[in-house]
């Protein structure tokens, strides 16, 4: 049971990622979210979310999602964003296991992007 | 101010180079709240006769804002309007507010000129006043190009002037990175007269809550409620649009509609990403450099729309008035009443192009948020909730459900601060005065 990401539902409002801060700091706060929309591809509206897991780096991207394995050497190819680059040094999603109600991010995300797989 | 705030003022004096701080202190907030209620009174504070024509610029943040409440989007700019005389208020859209709210500043004050072009670089909780003579003549994508490469980091909120405001045009607009503002009242032009090219926010801060537990339990029952709302659940300018009684640009926008996208923490995406220059049903990542224009103004869409542009010559009108610092409803408005349709033709008025325009409407808030209604007494009070508490105000005009009692009630629950209806009144009074 984990997270699942549907991209092209996401519009970027970011209530996901101010969710999952307010889970890990009881207070409202962006920088320890492990869930982040990546925003920084602005000119080209390129737009997905990143997750981060226990073992992986999810990228739920418009065309797909990619699974980093965390520690597995990456595409040097590949542009990293600056969104991701944070991202290992945060804590994993632990669905919000405090929460009866479950993760966060499903409960404020307002167009049913973030479901429960 | 402990609670949903940074407790920090700042007080920039362009004439000096003097930066002061106050703290933000709880009997301002009783007595004001906060957002355009706030930046009224540090305006009205501040101005001063040996000011610049047009006294200072303030900028700050809902109380509200940056918070899991629905909506909670918003910043604002107040200052007096070199088109209508007034002191105005224009909302900061997009992510600016949130970067505002998160900055480590509640409240920035803009005083004097500068004796050479500048930039204000504003994060946690420091702010500098820097060189800006590289970026003076730039347009505004290339200003924010520049500021977002110089530093390393492209999530960096600009609001910046082009070549309008630099020359000191009525019509010069603040732009939010590389998209139209909500800036209908010529504040492009403030910032020129004060040589000040662009300010450059990031937020990385935190905001207590006094109880955070009520707090995100009263925000879940609320969106869980806007979810099952169908006239909330729109997406997209088209939609919202048509949602609020105005123009339908669906079919128009729909060939060329690329993604919808929200500002933040907004159920209602507001803002339509158009590809002029690319595949519309691209999936994956475009190497095209500029591949479109987010449009983010329901007003010029619909004027260009019945002078008969089509969509993509109205993105490129507007991607142009983006690039260049000038207000997209006024060029829309003068080109529509002088019959020019070619976006080149139309490109080329920019420097002479001159009022006075209806678009810039009569009230002191932004006529951005009028869509399909008329400027009135309830549309007024109901923007004015809006920019005190920080909320977007095309959405909070729809979100009809979400009363000033609930909100007040958060705002409480977040600052350990009691507010009633009658300061909410007195405030909103000031604020139209």
């Amino acid at each position: 049971m984990g997270i699942q990401i549907d991209a092209i539902k996401c519009t970027a409002c970011m209530a996901c990622e101010l969710a999952c801060g307010y889970h890990r700091d009881d207070a409202f706060a962006l920088l320890s979210s492990c869930i982040v929309p990546y925003r920084g591809r602005e000119k080209k509206n390129y737009v997905g979310v990143i997750l981060k897991e226990e073992d992986s780096l999810v990228a739920a991207r418009p065309e797909g999602i990619e699974i980093n394995r965390i520690g597995e050497e990456q595409d040097p190819e590949k542009e990293a964003d600056a969104s991701a680059k944070p991202m290992l040094l945060r804590e994993s999603c632990d669905l919000c296991d405090d929460v009866d109600e479950g993760p966060l991010c499903i409960t404020f995300c307002p167009t049913g992007a973030i479901s429960m797989a | 101010m402990e609670y949903l705030a940074s407790d920090k003022i700042a007080i920039v004096d362009l004439n000096t180079g003097d930066i002061t701080e106050d703290e933000l202190d709880e009997d301002l907030v009783l007595d004001k709240i906060g957002g355009a209620g706030i930046t009224k009174h540090l305006y009205d504070q501040h101005s001063a006769a040996h000011d610049t024509e047009n006294g200072p610029i303030v900028l700050g943040t809902g109380l509200l804002t940056g918070t899991l409440v629905p909506g909670s989007s918003l910043g604002v700019m107040t200052a007096k309007s070199p088109s209508t005389g007034k002191v105005s208020h224009v909302p900061l859209s997009l992510d600016a507010g949130i970067e505002l709210k998160y900055s480590g500043f509640d409240y920035i004050v803009i005083k004097g000129s500068a004796d050479k072009p500048v930039y204000l670089w504003i994060h946690d909780g420091i702010l500098d006043i820097n060189d800006a003579g590289d970026l003076w003549g730039k347009d505004t994508w290339a200003a924010t190009d520049h500021i977002r490469d110089e530093m390393g980091d492209d999530l960096i909120q600009v609001l910046s002037i082009g070549q309008a405001g630099e020359n000191a045009s009525d019509l010069a607009q603040i732009g939010i990175n590389y998209w139209q503002s909500a800036d209908r009242f010529g504040f492009g032009k403030l910032c020129g007269e004060k040589n000040l090219k662009l300010i450059a926010i990031r937020g990385m801060g935190l905001l207590e809550i006094s109880e955070p537990e009520a707090f995100v339990e009263d925000c879940a029952e609320l969106i869980a409620a806007i979810r099952s709302n169908t006239t909330t659940q729109k997406q997209g300018i088209a939609a919202v649009s048509a949602a609020l009684g105005e123009e339908d640009l669906g079919d128009w926008l729909e060939p060329l509609t690329h993604r919808h996208m929200a500002c933040f923490n907004t159920p209602v995406a507001t803002n339509t990403f158009l590809f002029t220059d690319e595949d519309p049903a691209l999936l994956e990542e475009t190497t095209v450099t500029e591949p479109g224009f987010l449009f983010t103004d329901i007003f010029p869409l619909v004027v260009l729309k019945k002078a008969g542009l089509s969509a993509k010559d109205a993105g490129l009108v507007l991607k142009a008035c983006a690039k260049y610092g000038i207000d997209g409803a006024a060029v829309a408005e003068l080109s529509a009443t002088s019959g020019l349709t070619d976006p080149a033709e139309i490109e080329k008025t920019f420097p002479d192009l001159k009022g006075p325009v209806e678009s810039a409407g009569e009230s002191v808030f932004s006529p951005w948020a009028a869509v399909g209604q008329d400027i009135n007494a309830n549309w007024e009070r109901r923007q004015a909730v809006a920019y005190i508490l920080g909320l977007h105000p095309i959405w909070f005009q729809m979100a009809t459900d979400l009363t000033e009692e609930k909100l007040l009630d958060l705002a409480g629950l977040g600052t350990e601060m009691e507010f009633t209806p009658d300061t909410l009144d007195e405030v909103i009074a000031d604020i139209l005065a």
